[in-house]
């Protein structure tokens, strides 16, 4: 197969994905009482109503429409005054009901968009023929052609609809929508269309044991786990709008900070509250017809995202270039064995009977409870990555990185607050580097890990004024977060301030060089990598106390 | 040893206010009761399961609240039947069904709960068509349930089974559902009061849904003060937060029920009088009910429905639709019937359905199953949510001009067993009640006597807009009234062939 690079010079891969997200922040399930967790005893949090038994109703859960509220405002969506909620139908028993109550053609947030800002590496896998007219066109043609909407229920709903309006931008506010530009250094931005989010419930989990796979299909046994079913999911749909594998990845990472931020989910994409499906069809460059698409399943982790639909674009290429063509089914993506599989041939389109679901009448949002959840919105992401970059002078990346976990961010700014731009970038120097890694060693979260803001500014601090060598400093970090003491303690205690008084460096420096006159002469002959070895002296002569970078200068003065 | 109390004759409030004066004690009337079950059962088999334990602890509770000198709730001690598509607690709730011939009740409808609360002693489940499709009981899986007015004739349909136990005195209130007519239909065959409250006045959770927007629950009883005091029983607690379609309408149902209606204005529709199928003995019936109520000072109001025939083909529409989505959780996965020896799931699920669901169950579902499928759906059921909204706009007109529609509840008397075969000539059986359900206002059927024909009980049908379900009671009980004999009682009482029956000396 052909390299991604490759393969995106001829053809244009067009890519669109469908996220769940579970409201895992809640307290109960979408249609009921019962508890929201992933953590206890199968089948303990169940009743009459999430079991579907004869005779039970659902009523809808008020939270949950505030974070589906929620997310729409913060991805620029319509909030949609009236909406209903739909039975979808099909018969498998993770459903307990044989339907999933779900949403129509009107979605409680429909026609948003979050801007992508595309950079580095990533901003490469887009060819240089994508952008400009270019885009224009194509972008024009996807919508045209693919509406996110399966197509029962689109065929179903004539007041889905939206005649009059071009069909690519028909309910879009179009004067936020411009088209990707690459800037100098490659980066670019590019506005993403969400088609909707709608609200629905999660069906329960089905474990099949002694089959291939752990598919039903010859397993001996099938467990059903309700404790998942009718737990609260939110639909997000964008529009065909994705160019490169890198953009889908980086959608569903800014997607995942701002859910975070709003604190609506713990969007853990390993414990599968946060899932995503992509579709994508290929289609030669300069093409306005789209191409049959295919849809990806078990992307489970940013990395798979990517690189299944890395995959996939090749694979898809590889067939249309050998004059093969392209089935509409669903593939299952492989990490272990980098590939995808099919799961099923999707001959016709399923028929899920949608209708109004008559034991919930349509749903009235009033002004004043979606005003209420505005106010409730926290700063979000880009605007707290911009915040700090203003305020704190650090680095775009950290900043991005940092204000992407609303927990991050809290501490950080806790830390980082009255210090220097200096101190605080060596603040986010430590979350990002130290704290990131010690959390993943230590399987812990920042809040049960016991540090503190106030430990990480001290050492931040310590760091900055060159009192403690980076080395030293990875070392009291452990230290600290294990004893939950000041670094300054930590560093007096063990003797490890580092000294970076030249009155007291200066005889370290003539001793060493005196011992080392070989080394010293080749230093003065030219080679200078010699020097590290000096200073490595100088540092096992001062019992690692001494500022190395204070060595490396007194050396060098000494030696010219 | 004590003569064995007759209840043929008392009222519900009769029985309430024996035990509160300690006339007789509740365990004499759960005795009572469940000997007139064993001795008129054999003939009339309203029941699908008869529980005397329930009825029996039930009796005990009122009993030891007495004792203990608490205040008795308004129903304390009155025999109560149950569809047996509502769950309650120690009981199977089958539907009729074989798909559930097994079922235990893993909780108690609210419905049922709240005639418990006032003080009912459940006596048992009541027959019905299988999962309230029909209209003569006959589509029960189990047996029949034959009219005490005629054994050899049905007892109208859904709800029965709980009509004739009313009927026979094998109970003196029952609770039923009408989604199209399932109680009126019912209670008119067997000569007893059937109410249907207006939609969302009495909560659905844990009665097994037919059509979600068509259901409703409503009691049957002897007379239209025992229904209203079941009403006050159903409906006096508030909104049930279970079912989110119920709604907040605490009245008293007693306080106006034998107010003067001289003065207020009765509907009559004329292309429902003179309608194909209308017995002429139900017609003379109708007239002369409307006659009683011009005596008492009543004026007759003509008015239309334009849109009824779109209401009949909307309801089978609708009907269908929600009832193949209600009943596709019977798939013989975790409960119900199980197709044994399956190789596939598909296969099991499939088997358990078709060997499951009788006939009329399995018409219903393939039937709704193509009305929602795609490019179907617009034609169908686009076009019936249309023909709804024009049907309640018709009847909200209609309001304007009068306080309440009078017309047949059933257009005949009760038929034979196996007299109506063919499925649509059966679905003309709810011709008079099925645009309520469309519309989702509040109906009554009331026994006017027996039928100069057929010497069968008949009856009318007074309609009314919706939450006017207190209004409704005091015309029902002014045509009750006009019906009434020197003594005041209504027009019918247990049917003879029973009355008495079960109740000789002990």
């Amino acid at each position: 197969m052909k390299e991604l690079a490759e393969v995106l010079k001829d053809w244009e891969a067009v890519i669109g994905l469908e996220i769940h997200t579970e409201l895992t922040t809640l307290d109960t399930k979408m249609f009921c009482g019962c508890k929201l967790s992933h953590e206890d005893e199968p089948n303990a949090n169940v009743c009459p109503v999430c079991l579907g038994l004869p005779g039970a109703l659902p009523v809808p859960n008020r939270q949950a429409i505030r974070s589906i509220v929620k997310a729409g405002l913060a991805t620029n969506c319509q909030i949609m005054k009236h909406s209903m909620f739909y039975r979808k139908h099909y018969f498998y028993p993770d459903m307990a009901k044989n339907f999933q109550t779900t949403q129509g053609p009107i979605a409680f947030c429909m026609h948003g968009h979050l801007d992508l800002e595309v950079t580095g590496r990533g901003a490469a896998e887009r060819p240089a023929c994508a952008f400009g007219e270019a885009e224009a066109q194509s972008l024009a043609s996807a919508s045209a052609n693919a509406v996110g909407l399966s197509t029962s229920m689109s065929a179903q709903m004539p007041e889905g609809g939206t005649a009059g309006a071009p069909a690519h931008m028909a309910g879009y506010d179009t004067s936020h929508l411009q088209l990707a530009e690459r800037h100098d250094d490659g980066s670019y931005t590019v506005p993403i269309r969400i088609l909707r989010i709608h609200m629905e419930e999660d069906a329960a989990k089905m474990t099949h044991l002694g089959g291939e796979e752990g598919r039903i299909t010859a397993a001996a046994e099938s467990l059903i786990d309700y404790n998942r079913c009718g737990t609260p999911l939110i639909e997000l749909v964008t529009e065909p709008d994705l160019r490169t594998p890198e953009e889908a990845r980086l959608f569903m990472e800014k997607l995942r900070r701002i859910f975070l931020t709003l604190g609506i989910s713990d969007c853990s994409m390993e414990h599968g509250s946060m899932r995503c499906d992509g579709n994508v069809s290929l289609r030669r460059r300069g093409e306005t017809k789209l191409g049959t698409k295919t849809e990806l399943k078990n992307l489970n982790s940013f990395k798979s995202l990517h690189d299944g639909l890395a995959y996939e674009i090749c694979r898809q290429a590889e067939v249309l270039e050998e004059g093969g063509i392209i089935y509409q089914e669903t593939r299952h993506w492989e990490p272990s064995r980098k590939r995808t599989v099919v799961m099923r041939v999707k001959e016709t389109a399923d028929d899920y009977r949608l209708f109004p679901d008559p034991d919930l009448a349509p749903y009235d949002l009033s002004d004043e409870f979606v005003d209420e959840c505005r106010s409730e919105l926290p700063e979000l992401p880009d605007a707290k990555r911009a915040r700090f970059e203003a305020s704190f002078g650090i680095k775009r990346a950290d900043a991005e990185q940092i204000a992407g976990d609303p927990e991050t961010a809290a501490f950080f700014e806790a830390a980082a607050a009255g210090l220097s731009g200096k101190e605080a970038q060596t603040v986010a120097n430590l979350i990002v580097n130290e704290l990131v890694a010690y959390l993943k060693a230590a399987g812990s979260s920042l809040a049960d890990s016991g540090l503190t803001p106030a430990q990480v500014a001290a050492l931040a601090k310590l760091l900055a004024s060159d009192a403690i060598s980076s080395n030293q400093a990875h070392e009291v970090f452990g230290l600290m977060a294990e004893s939950g003491d000041d670094p300054n303690k930590i560093v007096d205690a063990r003797g490890m301030r580092q000294v970076s008084d030249t009155g007291a460096l200066q005889p370290i420096v003539d001793e060493v060089l005196a011992n080392c006159s070989d080394q010293a002469q080749q230093y003065r002959d030219g080679n200078q990598k010699v020097i590290g070895y000096l200073v490595g002296q100088c540092m096992k002569a001062s019992r690692g106390k001494g500022n190395p970078k204070l060595f490396n200068e007194l050396l060098r003065a000494a030696l010219s | 040893m004590a003569e064995t109390l007759n209840l043929d004759t008392l009222s519900a409030a009769q029985i309430a206010s024996g035990i509160a004066a300690g006339e007789f004690s509740a365990a004499e009337v759960a005795d009572a009761a469940l000997a007139a079950v064993e001795a008129r059962e054999p003939e009339v088999q309203a029941y699908l399961q008869v529980t005397p334990e329930l009825t029996r602890a039930a009796a005990a509770r009122v009993d030891a609240a007495r004792a203990a000198g608490e205040p008795l709730p308004p129903l304390a001690g009155v025999p109560l039947a149950i569809k047996d598509n509502m769950n309650l607690i120690g009981t199977r709730t089958t539907c009729a069904s074989r798909m559930l011939e097994n079922y235990e009740s893993p909780y108690t409808a609210t419905c049922v709960a709240r005639m418990l609360e006032a003080g009912c002693l459940p006596v048992g489940k009541a027959n019905m068509d299988e999962f309230a499709f029909g209209s003569s009981t006959e589509s029960s899986a189990f047996h029949r349930t034959n009219n005490p007015w005629d054994t050899e004739r049905v007892p109208g349909g859904s709800s029965g089974g709980s009509a004739a136990a009313v009927a026979a005195g094998e109970a003196t209130l029952a609770l039923g559902s009408d989604t199209g007519g399932s109680i009126r239909q019912p209670a008119s065959l067997c000569g007893v009061v059937g109410m249907k409250p207006t939609y969302g006045a009495v909560s659905r959770y844990g009665v097994v849904a037919f059509g979600s927007s068509l259901d409703q629950v409503g009691p049957f009883g002897r007379s239209v003060s025992d229904v209203s005091l079941a009403m006050n029983a159903l409906v006096g607690a508030g909104k049930d937060p279970y079912d989110c379609t119920s709604q907040d309408c605490p009245v008293d149902f007693l306080e106006h029920l034998n107010d003067d209606i001289a003065g207020r204005r009765v509907g009559i529709i004329p292309a429902f009088m003179e309608a194909e199928g209308l017995m002429p003995e139900v017609k003379r019936a109708v007239e002369l009910a409307a006659e009683k109520l011009v005596d008492q000072g009543a004026e007759l109001v003509e008015v239309e429905l334009p849109h009824l025939d779109a209401a009949i083909a909307a309801y089978y529409v609708i009907g269908p639709a929600e009832a193949f989505s209600n009943l596709a959780r019977f798939d013989g996965v975790r409960y119900g019937y199980q197709e044994p020896m399956c190789a596939t799931l598909a296969e099991q699920s499939s088997l358990s359905r078709a060997h499951g669901f009788g006939q009329e169950a399995k018409r219903r579902q393939m039937l709704g199953a193509y009305l929602l499928s795609s490019g179907v759906y617009d034609k169908y059921y686009y076009a019936a949510a249309k023909a709804r909204t024009l049907i309640t706009r018709d009847y909200a007109a209609a309001y304007q001009k009068v306080d309440t529609i009078l017309m047949p509840a059933s257009p005949r008397a009760a038929f034979k067993f196996g007299e109506i075969s063919d499925p649509t000539q059966m679905y003309l059986s709810d011709m008079y009640t099925i645009s309520l359900n469309i519309a989702g206002n509040g109906g009554i059927s009331v026994p006017v006597g027996l039928g100069e024909d057929s010497q069968l009980p008949v009856a009318v049908q007074l309609q009314g807009p919706a939450f006017r379900d207190r209004d409704l009671l005091m015309f029902a009980r002014a045509v009750e009234r006009g019906f009434a004999g020197a003594d005041g009682a209504p027009a019918l009482s247990v049917a003879p062939g029973f009355a008495g029956k079960g109740g000789e000396r002990a």
